[in-house]
């Protein structure tokens, strides 16, 4: 197994380079979420794309942010969470505007529940979220049991093509397997939609945002939340590759991925699809 | 007399267990103990003259109950201990079902046991103990024990209920751990480690870096590995507290990690008034427990079993084995419930920092294609062989003349590498 990807890229693609923002990575990596740039970087510089990543802690300066091409954002701890959400209602007008107007984004656990209106944690004081997913978090209370496991959802194609013309990328194209999406969950908070929000997808098993409407995290525009760890990129590199993408066309208008020796990828993700007992057919769509 | 009907059947229980080999000895008749008397354990310590020592901490309480085992034999007296990897409620009462006369208080000198960071409130509470040695907190099976704060805040809470009585001896050098000091009656006792790497920087997946006081970033003028160093907080100006104790001549075991593990039980020592000599010949005579550095020979090959179950040990382990100048890996990932079922944690390890091109690595376990993807977008060349007793035939006959093999398990592949290595199963 060697990643000789990096002789398949063409002397072209030199010339095309993204700016990834990393929002609070010292805080916001609880859960290996620095796996998610990894691939990010590299599934970009074995194509010959280059790869600036921003590490936007704590009093970053807002104008950062604007020349960012795609925001990756994780989950963490209560203690930290408090601290990011003071920072961040500084930089909720920009990132606003930034997300309405279609950067891609990925935002997972804690960084999704940030999206929303509020979170009402488990004592049930309410922490105010930046309003820009229509949906809400509540903690039922430390009664509840934590929604823990692997977890398979089917992401539903149908919600890319109906957000916008450029998100019809990989997803709708590629063949085999590209539908499933699986990871670890592991959250006390429930999370519910509201009208103006699709889900990312359908849980075909585990939990997904509060374990009774059978969703799974929110796409909005180009941003994706979600509460898959695993991290959820390694071993979903179709998501990978539409993030890189989608970024891309923004920037440059037109792009076209050259396919990478995902071998490995498959493997690890069929070792979860196997223990779930889910069949990952081509033909599942 | 329900405690003596409770140790008759559990020393049965843990006899019969043994002879037919059906394992769990070590946890059932605690277990059985505990529901004909949840006042099992209390009873038995009540009238009993023996010291109580607890031991918590994510990583190195088995290696510091087994060098703190070393130094009471060393001074001539006897221990009761837990057995490793029953370090729940059920565990301690087992050893206590098998370690007592049927009548009368408990006979030995010292009891030693190792908790679960989990169970330790409840472990608190059923011994009030006379030592109390809490290590480090490092993330670890976020989804079994939680998150590094919701233990501490647990620990907090347990610890106000200590008195004097109580020896705390904690880790200066883990801002979190140094900070449960500061409600409690117990009577406080630091160990850390005084010595310049020239590192002043925190690596990636450092879990206390804020304030426990005031959650202001914490300043580090060293950092040893992870969040362990001399910190200080600029803001509320706590800091970290002066150790009692914080180098020794003699280190039994490679491994920073190993150094935090032997200053923690010598300090036990020092209280204890046990001399510093019968402390260094003590370490000079210990051998390694099961999978925490352990040599095993295997087809005229060494293998070095290092337990590696959180980024933090996974990384000490990854500096060790480079000090000795080790290039042969063998990294097994399994995700069993003692494992902790979310493999997340793997990216969190610094492989790009560590390791080189000049590794020969194979990975096996249950998730080794999880851990070949890491590898992969380390962009280390990897071996991935999914059948762990293949896998170690296959690096153990690649082996040169003097090369020898390197184990990095998580806890179930570890009992699994043993068990193909030594032939026979230890649990």
């Amino acid at each position: 197994m060697k990643n000789n990807q990096l002789s398949s890229y063409t002397l072209d693609a030199n010339r095309y380079s993204l700016t990834i923002g990393w929002l609070y990575p010292d805080l916001m990596n609880t859960y290996g979420d620095r796996g998610n740039i990894i691939t990010l970087i590299k599934r970009c510089q074995w194509r010959g794309i280059k790869v600036e990543v921003k590490r936007l802690n704590p009093g970053f300066n807002h104008k950062q942010l604007t020349i960012c091409n795609m925001l990756v954002m994780g989950g963490a701890q209560d203690i930290q969470q408090e601290i990011v959400g003071e920072d961040l209602k500084k930089k909720n007008k920009i990132l606003k505007q930034m997300i309405n107007d279609g950067t891609p984004g990925l935002f997972v656990c804690g960084g999704f529940q940030f999206l929303g209106k509020y979170y009402k944690e488990a004592d049930g004081t309410i922490v105010n979220g930046l309003g820009i997913f229509d949906l809400y978090t509540e903690n039922p209370g430390e009664n509840h049991p934590r929604l823990i496991g692997n977890i398979a959802i089917k992401f539903n194609i149908d919600i890319l093509r109906a957000s916008d013309s450029e998100s019809r990328s990989s997803f709708s194209t590629s063949s085999n397997s590209k539908n499933v999406i699986i990871g670890f969950e592991n959250h006390g908070g429930r999370t519910y939609l509201g009208k103006n929000i699709k889900p990312f997808g359908k849980v075909l098993k585990g939990f997904g945002n509060n374990g009774k409407d059978g969703f799974e995290g929110a796409v909005y525009k180009n941003s994706f939340g979600t509460y898959l760890h695993g991290p959820i990129l390694p071993k979903n590199p179709e998501l990978a590759d539409h993030l890189i993408k989608l970024s891309l066309i923004r920037k440059y208008k037109e792009f076209t991925l050259d396919p990478l020796d995902d071998t490995i990828e498959k493997k690890a993700k069929d070792t979860i699809l196997n223990r779930l007992k889910i069949q990952n057919s081509p033909n599942s769509s | 007399m329900i405690n003596v009907i409770s140790i008759i059947l559990g020393k049965a229980i843990a006899y019969l267990s043994n002879v037919l080999n059906i394992g769990s000895g070590s946890t059932w008749p605690g277990h059985i103990a505990l529901k004909l008397n949840p006042n099992f354990i209390k009873g038995i310590l009540k009238n009993s003259k023996t010291k109580i020592i607890v031991i918590a901490g994510t990583n190195g309480k088995t290696t510091t109950g087994r060098l703190i085992t070393s130094i009471i034999r060393e001074s001539g007296k006897t221990y009761l201990q837990n057995k490793a990897g029953a370090n729940l409620i059920n565990g301690l009462a087992s050893a206590l079902v098998k370690g007592v006369e049927l009548t009368g208080p408990l006979n030995k000198d010292y009891l030693i046991f190792e908790s679960d960071e989990s169970a330790l409130p409840e472990v608190l509470e059923q011994t009030n103990p006379d030592y109390l040695i809490c290590l480090n907190l490092f993330r670890d099976q976020l989804d079994r024990y939680g998150e590094v704060n919701t233990i501490a805040k647990n620990w907090q809470e347990a610890f106000e209920k200590l008195n004097s009585k109580t020896t705390l001896i904690l880790n200066s050098d883990d801002p979190q751990v140094s900070f449960l000091s500061k409600k409690t009656n117990a009577t406080i006792l630091f160990f850390g480690l005084d010595e310049t790497n020239g590192e002043n920087n925190l690596k990636h997946g450092a879990d206390s870096i804020y304030c426990p006081h005031c959650l202001h970033m914490l300043d580090f003028t060293q950092v040893h590995f992870s969040h362990l160093g001399t910190w200080s907080c600029s803001n509320c100006s706590l800091k970290r507290p002066k150790p009692e104790l914080s180098n020794l001549i003699y280190y039994p075991l490679p491994g920073t990690y190993n150094k935090y593990n032997s200053l923690a039980a010598a300090l036990f020592a020092k209280a204890e008034n046990i001399s510093f000599k019968k402390v260094i010949r003590a370490y000079k005579s210990f051998t390694p427990a099961f999978g925490r550095q352990e040599k095993i020979k295997y087809r005229g090959k060494f293998a070095h079993l290092f337990l590696s179950k959180n980024p933090t040990s996974f990384n000490e382990s990854l500096e060790t084995i480079k000090k000795l100048h080790g290039k042969n890996l063998l990294i097994i990932l399994n995700d069993r419930i003692p494992d902790g079922l979310d493999v997340s944690w793997i990216w969190d390890i610094n492989f790009e920092g560590i390791l080189d091109k000049s590794f020969n690595i194979m990975v096996s376990g249950e998730r080794c294609y999880d851990m070949g993807l890491r590898l992969k977008y380390a962009e280390i060349f990897t071996h991935i062989e999914p059948n762990l007793e293949n896998a170690i035939d296959v690096t153990v006959e690649g082996l040169e003349k003097k090369e020898e093999l390197f184990i990095l398990p998580n806890y179930s592949a570890m009992l699994d590498a043993r068990k193909i290595l030594t032939g026979k199963k230890i649990l």
